[in-house]
């Protein structure tokens, strides 16, 4: 076939409806990037749960020697081994437990340095405002079933030496409803975006067809094929479709990046953070039925193109 | 090469069909002069020919394939076999003349050498050699026809549809375009051409078929327009 018309038309076409290729693209844009941001948290959300979620642990914290909760618990000071020893009984015999780990006043501190919670500048200098002695040691306790724990904290939580239980499952849940609104949150954005654009394509091609109607009229009357005669729409459907990702990947990689690696990963980490190559899955998708913006985008302006072109350009 | 079996064409809506039992049959190499007054169906005959329209009852053969049962991916190569000009020239008004006939090749996949080959030599048959530059506003009526036949004709077609090819023209003018409709049909090409040119019809004796009402009247090997018009 002989192309040279179509690439002809194509340049032709792209800058008669320069306006509304960019309304196209913008909207384009949009509406993937904010569907890219939906498969993102929908991944975060499923890493975040297979690495956290049958892990789901509370934590026994014991007291210290002038420990800061002032429970009625610490009233005898640093915790004794005596209460230890009940306090491990006590967890060992609850039917809701499945295992406990002990946790060191070294390994509690690294723990929380490493994670965020002291900051550098509470440990370093001359006369450190946090020290490993201060830091309470404690007990990992790993529960049978995530959503029962009452009976384990309701049997700790007066015991003498027992500081208090902090429990993750709580901060955990709102983090994964947090993500669950903001990926509802974006898919609908991008679904209202999905309808303009698919909207502003359909008028675009109704332009175009206009624009073309006498060469189209002349091709159809001496025989050119149809897909010679929609190749021009098609071509300038994809080259916005191209450029709408692109520019849609391009602003996801800037949310991995600035949005994720420099930031919530940074404040964040007792969460695995979604990565490039989740990032990559984004554009092209996850299977099965999640398909990734590289496919998405091409599939929102060449469906309708092809639909639309049959209409206006049927011999 | 082109034959209608009973072909009725009824448009949508109330009142009459376009063409009613319409039976004709045109050989090879014929020109064939369709006449008869403004609505007699006419326009809508030639548009089933090329299967821009299909009839409502009744079968339309072309080039020994019965066109109206034709799948329509198929229909593309039927119009490479039909070259077709109009009252109304329709030409491309950004193109040149050269552009305009060459379109006609780009479009069906001729190759840049063939269509360096072909135009020039099919401007010059329809006298237009020189002006292959020019834009199509830049030439008079009968220029502009003889462009649009140089288009139908460039991909020398088995048959060539004329739709009052002379109605915007003058008559001196009208000669010349019907001397070169005469010239291409000279080369085998079939000539269907439909007009309520009297002087034309009279001057240029060829077979006439005339529609009244979308039935054929008169069918004539070789006839003048008709006395009663
Ligand atoms: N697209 C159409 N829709 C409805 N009626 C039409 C259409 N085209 C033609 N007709 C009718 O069909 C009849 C024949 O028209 P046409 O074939 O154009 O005649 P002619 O070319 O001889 O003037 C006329 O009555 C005309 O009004
Ligand atoms: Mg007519």
């Amino acid at each position: 076939m002989q192309l040279r018309y179509v690439f002809t038309e194509l340049r032709t076409g792209l800058r008669r409806n320069l306006s509304m290729h960019l309304a196209v693209i913008v909207t384009l844009f949009v509406s993937l990037s904010l569907a890219g941001i939906g498969i993102l948290l929908q991944q975060e959300a499923k890493i975040a749960r297979s690495t956290l979620g049958d892990e789901l642990k509370i934590l026994v914290n014991l007291c210290t020697q002038d420990d800061p909760s002032n429970s009625p618990n610490c009233g005898s000071g640093e915790v004794t081994d005596e209460q230890k020893q009940r306090i491990e009984q006590e967890i060992e015999d609850n039917p809701e437990v499945r295992s406990f780990r002990y946790v060191s006043k070294l390994e509690g501190f690294d723990n929380a340095r490493k994670s965020g919670q002291i900051p550098d500048s509470a440990i370093s200098g001359p006369n450190p405002v946090v020290t490993v002695e201060q830091w309470p040691q404690g007990y990992w306790v790993t529960l049978k079933d995530p959503n029962e724990a009452d009976g384990i904290s309701s049997a700790l939580v007066g015991l003498d030496g027992v500081s208090g239980i902090k429990d993750q499952r709580k901060a955990l849940g709102q983090i994964f409803g947090i993500m669950k609104v903001l990926k509802y949150g974006s898919w609908i954005g991008s679904a209202f975006l999905i309808f303009a654009a698919l909207l502003q394509v359909t008028n675009t091609i109704r332009l175009a067809a206009l624009a073309r109607r006498r060469e189209i009229a002349i091709m159809r009357l001496v025989g050119a094929s149809t897909l010679y005669i929609a190749l021009p729409f098609l071509l300038e459907a994809l080259v916005t479709a191209i450029v709408g990702v692109g520019l849609a990947a391009g602003a996801l990689a800037a949310f991995q990046y600035w949005g994720v690696e420099r930031g919530l990963a940074e404040h964040v980490q007792f969460l695995p953070w979604v990565d490039w190559g989740d990032y990559f899955q984004s554009l092209v998708g996850f299977l099965p039925g999640i398909p990734g913006i590289v496919i998405l985008g091409p599939l929102l302006t060449l469906v309708p193109t092809l639909l639309l072109t049959r209409k206006y350009v049927k011999v | 090469m082109i034959r209608f079996e009973k072909v009725t064409k009824r448009y949508p809506g109330p009142g009459k069909p376009a063409l009613d039992q319409v039976t004709l049959d045109i050989d090879k190499g014929e020109f064939v002069y369709l006449v008869g007054t403004s609505g007699s169906g006419k326009s809508t005959a030639l548009r089933l020919v090329l299967r821009e329209l299909r009839p409502t009852t009744g079968r339309v053969h072309v080039a020994g394939k019965e066109i109206n049962r034709m799948a329509g991916w198929k229909v593309p190569r039927l119009r490479r076999q039909i070259g077709t000009v109009f009252q109304d020239f329709r030409l491309l008004p950004n193109k040149t003349v050269s552009e305009n006939v060459a379109f006609a090749q780009q479009v069906i996949g001729k190759s840049r050498r063939e269509i360096a080959k072909v135009v020039p030599e099919t401007l010059e048959l329809v006298g237009l050699k020189d002006k292959g530059d020019r834009m199509p506003d830049e030439l008079s009526g009968g220029e502009q026809q003889r462009v649009a036949i140089a288009r139908a004709f460039v991909n020398r077609p088995m048959i060539l549809i004329a739709d009052e090819p002379t109605g915007n023209l003058d008559p001196a003018t009208s000669v010349g375009i019907m001397n070169l409709l005469g010239d291409i049909n000279g080369t085998g090409t079939t000539v269907l051409m439909a007009t309520h040119d009297h002087g034309i019809v009279d001057q240029f004796t060829k077979r006439v078929i005339e529609l009244e009402h979308g039935r054929v009247v008169r069918d004539e090997a070789s006839g003048s327009y008709g006395f009663q018009h």
